[in-house]
């Protein structure tokens, strides 16, 4: 039983992370109709942005904040230089225009520091607890904490404010937005620049859990996110928050007790051919 | 009078709670132009869609040549002899005229593998599309790709592309709206030497002035419902169709 | 020639094939397909296991393999007809993640070793190595191209190319959807896995990471940067990106940077592709001949 509770616990927090860098996936494609795998490089620039400010300054905080910064420009600069150009081609140009933004910036991260595996000893300010005979150590508390907080921020910001609102009119129709006098251009930019600077907040957290940088790190949630977007509803944010956690609680459990023959990896897309089975608009979607 | 071309027994279509149709019955038969008006909403798209095999209808029949065809995809409904347009017109925009019109011709090989494992590129295809190019006039155009055409131009295409499928019965939607005055009038020629050649037609016509001039006999629906059913000037004279059209400011589309 | 670059050039020989094959699907019938390679894989592991555990030769073993991965396109083209484009992409990439799982995994498919041990092919008595390997993938791509050119003067072809553009009005033509997606998805895995089979024996080792999502994006980059729909497109992206990375070569640590940097450049500037209409070799092309760009 404690076994059990602990799997769950940590496969929230591998959720919560999944969450996290969903998201931004999820915003993207609302607005823009956009596979945004290149999010998983924001991701892993995040992680190495973070950790160098860490190193330089030994703030966790400043080396958050630095993260946020990089990532929300670079997550600008794809937009503006590669998807903005190709939307008005067939789906499939921005994809291989992502897929090879994803590689050209992993190939520069292992340009810039190595393609060493790096540590990243940072310990997060948060308090450890033990209930029950049960460790929650300070790392998984600021799991829950960070994620708790920036997934109920934006969708304050979704929900609850002008901009939010400019967001939903313009992944209805960008042209009547415009019309509307929305400025859609800016609030595209603004939707990548959210999404990013949160899959900054990822990439530290994950490299925190795992004490792990590393080029590739974002070669299995490019697409493993995918997956999860198709599960949620394409495009619906709750639906990609849903079927994150739940992804990463099943992967943790099937592996600590099933013992699936297949790698976990795969688990995400069977769960997808299921979920497209039963429900062709996934969890939270909207027909049509 | 002989067994009806295309009959309509009682067909309802819904929407979730909406009755986009609701029991319509009408008949039509061999060599004529039947009319299918009302103001907007009234059911006309979705009752051509039925008879298309587009939707396949909650409750009712349809007969075409007497047998019963409702639920049949449209590729069926093409192979059995029903041609249509669309009112928003859908040409192949990266293939040329020509071509747009070919794939019709193949309407015959498209069913069985042997035949549809041959060349479309024969001359004897090639010189019927022409053929039937020429008849709705665009035979200057056969090279060009279909996405540059005007509109006037396309609305013809399709015509072309409905009649290269050899059908027995036409389906015209909306065919004339867009038109400049001389097209519109263009386009009422060939409809009618279409007739001439055989093929009858049922039509959807938002222009009264059109509708009246062309049709044998008019189909009035209105909310889903059949209003009225009968020759123009009956139609025309009708208290409930009237009301129908000014209750929905639809006069200037009447008179 | 080398032997290197005898390797180089079958192995783009074999890829231009596959291509081919993804241009049927993406190309002729504008179905998105984001996970090619699991069908290249299934005609390279059908090879393999035929003529290793089932002792048949490549020829008698390559109708089966073509067979196999035909049908496995069509069960898997089955998708196509009910879901949403972007829903398609999507599956298409989870299907290449469970198929190269399941060879990875299961003991059957030889596991994380892969299959090795795969026996030469043996053409009028004498086993195809080298230059006569090249020649041999040559020959099945001019095959490849040839039944691509028949397939584009067909009704059958005809019939995808209005899919393609309209499928509302196709179908108002008497084509059937169904009918001709699921023939384009029949006709290009059947291709995917006639290239697999080749690179089986030629490689005579194999393992499920050759077939992975990365070889999927390869495939449809060939096809994209080439030119989609026509029919020297994806011959011509699979030489040019077969040769990039050896040009790249002496740059090494540099050399993935500038490939991926490349295809960017190439996709952002370029994105109906190398042959494509409006791209520069068609407007050059035309200003030679005098006409107008």
């Amino acid at each position: 039983m404690q076994l059990f509770l602990e799997q769950m616990l940590n496969g929230i927090a591998i959720g919560a992370i999944y969450a996290m860098i969903t998201l931004g996936l999820a915003l993207v494609y609302g607005i823009l109709r956009i596979l945004h795998v290149a999010h998983a490089a924001v991701y892993t620039v995040g992680a190495y942005v973070g950790l160098a400010v860490f190193s330089a300054t030994h703030s966790i905080l400043l080396s958050a904040g630095g993260a946020m910064l990089v990532c929300a420009g670079v997550g600008v600069l794809i937009e503006r230089l590669v998807y903005f150009p190709l939307l008005k081609y067939p789906p499939y140009v921005p994809l291989i225009g992502s897929i090879a933004c994803l590689l050209a910036i992993e190939e520069l991260c292992r340009l810039a520091a190595g393609p060493y595996i790096l540590s990243f000893p940072a310990q997060l300010p948060f308090p450890s607890f033990t209930v029950g005979g049960i460790v929650i150590s300070s790392t998984l508390t600021a799991v829950y904490c960070i994620s708790a907080g920036v997934l109920a921020l934006l969708w304050f910001i979704t929900t609850r404010t002008e901009l939010g609102l400019a967001m939903r009119a313009t992944s209805q129709d960008m042209a009547i937005a415009s019309a509307m006098g929305i400025n859609s251009h800016r609030i595209i930019s603004l939707t990548f620049m959210m999404g990013s600077a949160v899959a900054a907040i990822a990439g530290i957290l994950v490299g925190v859990y795992y004490n792990q940088v590393y080029p590739s790190m974002g070669a299995v949630p490019a697409y493993k996110t995918l997956a999860l977007i198709v599960v949620g509803g394409l495009g619906s944010v709750p639906g990609a928050v849903l079927a994150s956690i739940l992804l990463g609680v099943g992967e943790t459990l099937l592996i600590g007790y099933a013992g699936i023959p297949l790698p976990r990896d795969a688990l995400a897309f069977i769960a997808m051919i299921a979920v497209l089975l039963w429900r062709p608009q996934g969890l939270l979607g909207s027909r049509g | 009078m002989d067994e009806p071309l295309l009959s309509l027994r009682e067909i309802s279509m819904h929407f979730g709670g909406l009755k986009a149709l609701d029991r319509v019955s009408f008949d039509l038969h061999e060599g004529e132009i039947l009319g299918l008006i009302g103001p907007n909403g009234a059911g006309k798209t979705t009752c051509f869609n039925t008879v298309s095999g587009v939707y396949r209808p909650t409750s009712g029949e349809i007969r075409f040549r007497g047998k019963r065809t409702d639920g049949l995809p449209p590729h069926r409904m093409a192979a059995l002899g029903i041609g249509r347009t669309f009112q928003i017109v859908r040409p192949f925009p990266n293939l040329t005229v020509l071509e747009n019109v070919i794939v019709a011709s193949g309407l015959s090989c498209y069913g069985r593998l042997i035949p549809s494992c041959r060349s479309w590129k024969g001359r004897k295809t090639r010189e019927e599309a022409l053929e039937i190019l020429a008849r709705v006039g665009l035979e200057i155009q056969a090279g060009q790709k279909a996405g540059l055409l005007p509109l006037g131009n396309l609305r013809r295409l399709e015509l072309a592309r409905a009649l290269a499928l050899k059908p027995h019965l036409l389906l015209l939607d909306e065919s004339f709206s867009g038109l400049r005055h001389e097209e519109i009038a263009q386009q009422e020629e060939l409809v009618r030497k279409t007739r001439e050649s055989g093929i009858s037609i049922l039509l959807i016509e938002h222009n009264m002035r059109v509708a009246m001039g062309l049709c044998d006999r008019l189909v009035v629906l209105d909310h889903g419902r059949k209003l009225a059913e009968g020759k123009p000037e009956a139609i025309r004279n009708n208290p409930e169709v009237i009301r129908a059209y000014l209750g929905k400011g639809g006069s200037a589309n009447a008179s | 020639m080398s032997e290197y670059s005898i390797t180089i050039g079958t192995l783009i020989a074999i890829q231009a094939i596959v291509a081919c094959g993804l241009n049927v699907i993406v190309g002729y019938a504008g179905q998105i397909s984001l996970g090619h390679a699991a069908f290249f894989g299934i005609g390279a592991y059908a090879s393999a296991l035929l003529t290793t555990a089932g002792g048949l030769s490549f020829w008698t073993a390559l109708p089966v393999v073509l067979g196999i991965t035909g049908l496995v396109g069509l069960f898997l083209g089955l998708p196509s007809l009910r879901l949403r484009e972007d829903f398609l992409a999507i599956t298409t990439i989870g299907i290449n993640f469970i198929v190269v799982s399941v060879f990875q995994y299961v003991p059957f498919f030889g596991g994380a070793l892969g299959i090795g041990g795969i026996p030469r092919i043996v053409l009028f008595g004498e086993r195809i190595r080298g230059v006569s390997f090249l020649l041999l993938s040559a020959g099945f791509l001019a095959a490849t191209l040839a039944i691509c050119w028949l397939f584009t003067r067909s009704w059958s072809g005809l019939a995808c190319f209005a899919l393609r553009e309209d499928e509302t009005a196709a179908s108002s033509m008497g084509v059937s959807p169904v009918r001709f997606k699921l023939t384009a998805f029949i006709l290009g895995t059947a291709m995917a896995g006639l290239g697999g089979a080749l690179y089986a024996h030629f490689m005579r080792f194999i393992s499920a990471t050759d077939f992975g999502f990365p070889m999927s994006v390869m495939i449809l980059s060939m096809v994209v940067l080439g030119g989609m729909g026509t029919l020297w497109g994806p011959v011509l992206g699979a030489l040019v990106l077969g040769i990039l990375p050896e040009v790249f070569r002496p740059l090494t640590d540099y050399r993935m940077f500038l490939y991926a940097a490349l295809l960017l450049m190439m996709i952002r500037f370029q994105p109906g592709g190398l042959l494509g209409e409006n791209s520069l070799a068609r407007q050059t092309f035309s200003r030679l001949k005098g006409g107008k760009p």
